[in-house]
This record gives structure tokens, sequence and C-alpha cells, in this order.
């Protein structure tokens, strides 16, 4: 394995995509407040888009429809950061906190 | 015409529009109800109208056939119901009800969508679409009495949905990068020379899981009793019951992928099943909120409705939907005697409903027919679905599994009828009468009439949903 070629290699970008898609759930299991749930989640979405970006590259037969997927995935993405910061700001309005523990009045 | 082919979509899609207009001028609640259940009521008769259409639109992306045309009478009639009986809309603050319809309204417009979608990418925008507008109604909760659960539910909502899509993503990237093509139609040939390959197998599963937190199965039902409780009774209505109907139908549509060589993932389901009934049922068991209570058993009926999936066969498919139709009935007769019982929005405990039967005879009755129907006692439509499930189940040779199930059944009876009993046994006390109007009336009646007819009669829709999911083959 050369390091130089290294970047024209589909593993390459798909162990990229995997290891996003981990930090992001070990994240999400991590953190304590919302908003660094929320950006795992966000690099969950990202290990998706490099992957699509990489199949498009090396395998599809018309490399356009891995682009157009992320793209979409992109503005997804941005629709649910902004419905997501909003319910979070309404949660800091009521609980004066948006920590995970905190914010746990519903159980049993 | 092509026209013809997306008319109720472009009725919603136009009225949402006006909708929308309607949400930035001063119209109150009332305006915009009556506007919204106007427009749910065309789209069943377009709905019906456009049942024998079939055609490819939008570069083959979204197919009318049968499957679909019939999913979306289903999923209008939800809807209307629970605009009929959400006649007062006591949770949420007048103000704001324009835009409470107008997401209401856009969500139905994406799980429409959802079901004739048969292109990946038009299935996630889909999804997503219905996903984004139930997260923005949990939290539209009037807050007054320092009411804040609602808020913690739509974080939670929103948190496990991000991350259901997620994987549902990153399995579809998989799905992608195995296959070259994004359309079912290429898919299904391509993933069949693929079963042996661990990768196509997990790229399934995880392509499900997004589907699977829809209808609240076991490891992603996480959100389901915290959101149930968090929202508004009518929310909670509609969240319970319309999006489990498309969830199911395309939990069908994917599970055709790997039909019918997918044994591994049948271990998986099975798991899968038997973990969300157990879990569902014995927790309901100590619930005091009844729509709490109501949220455990609908992680337990995502269990039952898994049992058809597995089978991996039509007849399979088609009691899954038979099923989950009957679902949508029952629950909505339950919700609708809970939207009426409580006065002012507020939630309900069990024994709010001491005594029902003396304060409001007819939702006395609703409430037991549908508890009796969830409970699967005949002659309703649970106990139809129920064994149709279970003999299917059996004839493919899982008697372990329909054990647990029958298991099942058994322990949710307990809490199911224990409502009843509190309704029916229960002195009213200080509680008072409880007035209904008469739509609300007539739509109690009429949901009791079909959870009979249905649980009696089931051969004919039986027949109907085999011939719907023969048209995805």
């Amino acid at each position: 394995m050369n390091l130089l070629t290294l970047s024209n290699e589909l593993n390459t970008y798909l162990v990229i995509g995997a290891m996003l898609f981990g930090i992001g759930f070990y994240g999400l299991v991590q953190r304590r407040t919302f908003i660094g749930m929320l950006i795992s989640a966000e690099l969950i979405l990202s290990g998706a888009s490099v992957n699509f970006m990489a199949f498009n590259r090396f395998l599809a037969p018309n490399p356009t429809v891995g682009q157009i997927f992320t793209l979409f995935i992109m503005a997804i993405a941005a629709a649910e950061a902004a419905i997501a910061l909003s319910i979070i700001i309404a949660v800091y309005r009521n609980y004066k906190s948006v920590d995970t523990e905190d914010v746990a009045d519903l159980q049993g | 015409m092509k026209l013809m082919l997306f008319a109720p979509e472009l009725l919603l899609l136009l009225g949402s529009l006006a909708l929308f207009f309607m949400t930035t001028g001063k119209v109150g609640g009332k305006k915009a109800r009556s506007f919204t259940l106007t427009l749910a009521i065309a789209n069943i008769f377009l709905c019906f109208a456009c049942l024998h259409n079939e055609g490819m639109l939008f570069f083959d992306a979204y197919k009318i056939d049968f499957f679909s045309q019939a999913l979306k009478i289903c999923i209008s009639l939800g809807f209307a119901i629970v605009l009929l009986f959400s006649t007062e809309l006591k949770g949420i603050k007048d103000e704001v009800r324009p835009e409470y319809y107008l997401f209401m309204l856009m969500s139905t417009i994406g799980l429409i969508m959802m079901v004739s979608s048969v292109e990946l990418l038009s299935m996630f925008i889909a999804l997503e679409l219905s996903s984004y507008s139930l997260y923005l109604l949990v939290p539209m909760r009037e807050d007054r009495a320092g009411l804040r659960m609602q808020m913690e539910s739509a974080i939670k909502y929103i948190m496990f949905g991000v991350v259901a899509t997620g994987i549902m993503l990153f399995g579809m990237s998989y799905l992608f990068g195995l296959t070259g093509t994004t359309y079912f139609s290429e898919l299904i040939p391509a993933m069949h020379g693929l079963m042996g390959n661990p990768a196509a197998i997990v790229a399934v599963v995880m392509v499900l899981g997004g589907f699977l937190y829809k209808l609240g199965v076991f490891p992603l039902h996480f959100w389901v009793p915290d959101v149930y409780q968090g929202a508004s009774n009518e929310t909670t209505a509609f969240i319970s019951s319309v999006p489990k109907i498309a969830a199911v139908a395309m939990l069908v549509r994917i599970l055709a992928l790997v039909t019918p060589e997918g044994k591994s993932l049948v271990t998986l389901l099975m798991v899968l099943s038997v973990c969300s009934m157990f879990y569902g049922n014995l927790v309901a068991l100590v619930q005091t909120d009844i729509k709490r209570m109501l949220g455990f058993s609908g992680i337990a009926h995502a269990g039952y409705v898994l049992l058809g999936l597995i089978t991996l066969q039509d007849s399979g498919y088609a009691t899954s939907l038979y099923y989950i139709t009957g679902y949508l009935l029952m629950n909505l007769a339950c919700f609708l005697v809970i939207c009426q019982v409580a006065q002012d929005g507020e939630n309900l405990a069990i024994d709010d409903l001491s005594g029902l039967h003396q304060r409001s005879p007819l939702l006395a009755l609703t409430l037991a027919v549908g508890m009796f129907a969830l409970a699967g006692i005949p002659p309703f439509v649970g106990f139809m679905g129920k064994f149709m499930l279970l003999t299917g189940a059996l004839k493919q040779g899982y008697l372990l599994l329909v054990i647990l199930a029958a298991i099942n059944t058994a322990i949710s009876i307990y809490y199911y009828l224990s409502v009843v009993r509190v309704a029916y046994c229960n002195s009213p006390e200080q509680r008072p009468e409880v007035v209904v109007g008469g739509i609300t009336k007539s739509v109690s009646l009429a949901l009791v009439v079909i959870i009979i007819a249905l649980g009696i009669a089931p051969n004919q829709i039986i027949q109907i949903a085999t011939d719907v999911v023969r048209t995805i083959q």
C-alpha cells in the first residue's frame, strides 16, 4: 500500500465515513447537552454523505446520483438543525438548562 | 392523463399553500380547522376516485399503483378522523392553531408521498417531510400552569429521530454502493444476487431501522411513551396512528428486497418482535397515565405487526397491513374518548375515567370497544388480526414465537380491561358529565361499527390487502 495513492482508494473514504458514524454515535451517547448531541447527530449524517460521495466516485455507473443524494442530505441536515435548535431554545426557556440530566421530568 | 395520477397530492399541496397564507394573516383556529377538514374529506373522495390509477411519475421515482392508492385512503381516513373528533383542540393556543393544522397537513402529505415513492431519495425526503412536521407538532402544546414536559418530549423525539435517520441514510449509502442504483425496481434483482454478502444484510437492517423507529419497535422505542405523554391529546392521537400505517407499508416495500432468502434478517426481526411485546406489555401494567399506557401498548402492538412481516410472504404482509389498519381504528377510538373526557386538554390518569358509563354512556361504550379490540377479544378487529398473524407465523413453523405472543396477549388483557373496569364499575364521585358534540358522536359510532365489522368479516379486507401487496412485487 502506497501512502501517495491512498487518496485514490475507495476503502480510505469508507473508513472515514464509518469513523464519522462511530464518533457521532459515541458522542450522542456520551454528550450531556442537547447542543453536543445535535453536533454528534450531524457527524452521523456527514458519515453517510462521505460514503455516498465515495461510492459515487469509485463504483457508481452514473456518477451524479451520489452527489445529488449528498446535496439533499445537506439540505435536510440544515432543516433539521433549524428545527432542533428552535426546540432547544424552547427547552431552555422552560427548564433554564440544556443539560440532559436537568431535563428529565418524564420517567416511569 | 398524468395530472390525474398526482391529484390527491396536488390537492393537499395546494391546500397547504392556502393554509400557509392563512397562517400569515389573522385567521382564527375555527376557520383553519374547517378549511383543513374540508380538504381532508375532499381528499378521501379524490383518493377513492384515483384508486385504480396506475402509472409512473417524476423519472420513475414515484409509482402510482393499487398498493399506494389503497394506503393513501387509509392515511387520509386517519387524518380526517383525527380532525373530526378534535373539534376544540383544547391543548393548543388559539393563535398557533393555523400553524398546527398546517404542520399536521404537511405531515399527512409526507406520509402520502412516502407510500408512493419507489426510490431511496424520494422515500427519504417524504419521510423527513412527515417527521419534521411531527417534531414541530409536539412542542406546540399550550404551556399554561407551567406545563413544560412537552418540550422535553419534543427534544427527545427529534434527537432520537435524527439518529434513526442517520442510521437509515448510512444503510442507504451501502445499498447504493453495493448495487449502484437507488431505484427499487433495479435494487430488487441486484439484491437477490447479494444475499450471501453480510454488507447487504447490514445495509437492509439499517434502512429498516428508520421505519422501525416510526413504528416504535423495541431498541428504537425510547421516544414512544415520553412523546405520548408530553404531546397534547390530539397530537398524540395523530402520532400514534397515522404514521404507523406508512411505516408498515415501507417496511413491506423494503423487505421485498430480501424476499424470499432473508433468513438471518428473520431471526433479528423475531428477537425484536419478542422484545417489543414483552417490554411494552410488562411496563404498561404499572402505568397510571392513560396516554403513557397506550404508548407502551403501541410498542407491544409493533411487536405483533412484525409477526406478519417475518413470514416474508405476501399473505403475512397482507395481515400486517390489515392489523395496522385495525390498530389505527382501535387506537383512534381510545383517543377519541381521551380527547373528549379531558376538559382542558390536560393529561388523564386512568382513574379520571371513573364512572364514565354514567357521565357519557356512548364514550364509555367506545372506550370499551377500543380496549377490548386492543386486547384482542372477539369479535373485534384486534382479535381477528392477532389470530391471523399467529396462524400465519405458525404455518411457517415459528411455534415458540407464537407461544410467546399468545402469553403476551394474555398479559395485555389485564391492563386493557382494568381501564374498562374503571369506566364501568367505579362510581363517578364528583367528576362532571362529559358533553359530546353531534359530529363526535357519529364518529365514535362509526368507529365502533367499523371495528366490529372488520372483525366479523375480515375476508374481503384480507383479499384486498393481498391484492395490494401483490402489486409491489
